[in-house]
């Protein structure tokens, strides 16, 4: 029997679109665009938000696929097993590559071909881009990943509860961050978090990020496994 | 005879609605079987507790002998091909044939592309621009070229004209002489499939009303037609699942297989028996039921 997970992989990857020319042909490419023609025409250096396009974009792919696709794979048979693992390892070469690029573009900007000629900061951000290529890397995939998955268990809490479920995620979201600021407050915490943030680098807060990408994969697979199509 | 589905006591109840009620069947290999009732009967839901796409709510359920839920021994055997099937948006029909050869063992590629051909579908075009018959061609090609020990066919149909819908019977039965395997045909056009079913199971509210071969199934009842006054004389003492009155001519749905004695009295009375179309059968023993269960309640 063939590997049903490389089929689901296999799947995912016949969308072109999706996967391929909307994050990088549009999204992203026209996010530089704007911004390097803004740059063209300003004095002083941009600094931009604009990676936050193919960010976000992967947030809304989360969110899309399994619509997209999960009442197709189990109408053809797949298992949601093969499902998951095919989905994860697809989005997780996703991330792999945009981050290979987006830190080598971070170089090119840096070293290379600097600002662009313009002075626009696109790839390479203060802060952000601090750490080493590799670290810049793991920054760019672990974001990239946690985006993906924070859509893709929100849309599996979806499939598995309707309407109802989502509401009591986003009512339980209140709850929580509303007593986590009352506590913040009440014992004047904010400063100390603050000051805590500002004294990490961004690679080792992004460390933060991996525990939450465990998370939402595990409770969005024990989601999938009770799904109807 | 081996069985490929067991289902025993099944039922799937959602909030307020039991769409199937305690359902037990077999079938068995190397059969075509049909799965009638009306809209709404449950035989969709049926079909995806079978295929493991929903979850039975009480019963037993075998498929191939194991259970089918995550297992991969028996989805690859399954072919589930249904009316409401979704596919990504950006996929065109070639994509989904593509893939289909990497989901079915069995698959036929030159099969794919004749049947491609045979009803004009246009590979590259997106499945989202199809139009809804061009829709259900696509799983008809998928669904016959995937040679699944188990292919099942829930209204695959939708917006097919006669023509392509006789082809499909036509290829239906031509490829299953040729490639021996258990079909399942899900539809409420019976007449259209009565000679090509080897076995019928009727659906009716999430019930099973009809379990039986075809042609016993065909002898369950008989047409009498002649003079009104005849026709009555002849059906006194039996049980009459239908009347229909034209003039002075009647006929009626008698229930029974007719006997030398009835033979002889149709003879004298010159009344002429006939078969009862599977369609017209079904609908008349399904009614029945259902207004019996009505007057209970």
């Amino acid at each position: 029997m063939r590997n049903r997970t490389s089929t689901v992989i296999k799947m995912h990857l016949k969308d072109r679109m999706s996967w391929f020319f909307i994050p990088w042909v549009f999204v992203l490419s026209f996010a530089f665009a704007v911004n390097y023609t803004i740059s063209f025409f300003l004095d002083e250096d941009l600094y931009t938000g604009g990676l936050a396009s193919i960010i976000i974009y992967t947030n809304v792919v989360g969110f899309m696929t399994l619509h997209q696709t999960f009442p197709f794979a189990l109408g053809y048979s797949i298992r949601r097993t093969d499902y998951f693992l095919g989905t994860a390892a697809t989005v997780a070469g996703f991330s792999a590559i945009s981050a290979l690029l987006l830190a080598l573009l971070s170089v090119i900007e840096s070293r290379w071909i600097v600002n662009w000629g313009t002075g626009l900061h696109f790839f390479h951000l203060p802060y952000l881009s601090d750490g080493t290529v590799l670290q810049r890397f793991f920054i760019f995939f672990i974001v990239l990943l946690h985006m993906y998955f924070l859509g893709f268990v929100l849309s599996s809490v979806h499939r598995r509860f309707r309407m109802t479920g989502i509401l009591a995620v986003f009512i339980a979201f209140l709850l929580l961050s509303g007593i986590f600021s009352f506590v913040m407050l009440k014992y004047n915490l904010w400063i100390d978090l603050w000051s805590w943030l500002a004294g990490h680098t961004a690679f080792q807060l992004s460390l933060w990020l991996v525990p939450l990408v465990v998370l939402y994969a595990a409770l969005s697979y024990w989601l999938l496994r009770r799904s109807a199509a | 005879m081996t069985a490929v589905v067991e289902v025993s006591r099944l039922t799937k109840s959602y909030r307020d609605v039991t769409a199937v009620d305690d359902v037990s069947f077999a079938i068995e290999a190397g059969k075509i079987y049909g799965l009638l009732g009306r809209n709404g009967a449950g035989k969709t839901t049926l079909m995806q507790m079978i295929t493991a796409q929903a979850f039975p709510t009480i019963g037993e359920l075998r498929v191939f002998g194991e259970s089918p839920f995550e297992n991969n021994r028996v989805l690859s055997r399954i072919c589930f091909i249904k009316e409401s099937q979704k596919y990504p948006d950006n996929y065109r029909v070639a994509d989904v044939l593509d893939l289909c050869s990497d989901l079915f063992p069995n698959w036929d590629r030159d099969f794919a592309d004749r049947l491609v051909e045979a009803f004009r579908l246009p590979p590259k075009r997106q499945m989202r621009k199809l139009s809804r018959g061009m829709l259900s061609s696509v799983g008809i090609v998928a669904g016959l070229a995937s040679r699944a020990p188990l292919t099942i066919f829930d209204e695959p149909y939708l917006g097919l004209d006669a023509a392509s819908r006789s082809l499909f019977y036509e290829l239906l039965v031509e490829d299953y002489a040729e490639h021996p395997r258990t079909v399942i045909l899900s539809t409420h056009l019976i007449d259209e499939v009565s000679r090509i079913l080897e076995h019928v199971i009727v659906i009716n509210d999430g019930r099973v009303l009809i379990d039986e071969e075809t042609d016993s199934l065909r002898n369950r009842a008989f047409t009498v037609s002649g003079a009104t006054a005849d026709v009555e004389a002849f059906a006194k003492g039996k049980t009459v699942l239908h009347r229909e009155t034209l003039g002075g001519l009647a006929s009626a749905i008698v229930v029974g297989n007719p006997g030398a004695d009835d033979r002889q009295l149709a003879r004298s009375l010159r009344l002429e028996l006939d078969n009862v179309p599977l369609q017209q059968l079904i609908v008349h023993l399904t009614s029945r039921k259902s207004y019996g269960k009505e007057a209970k309640a």
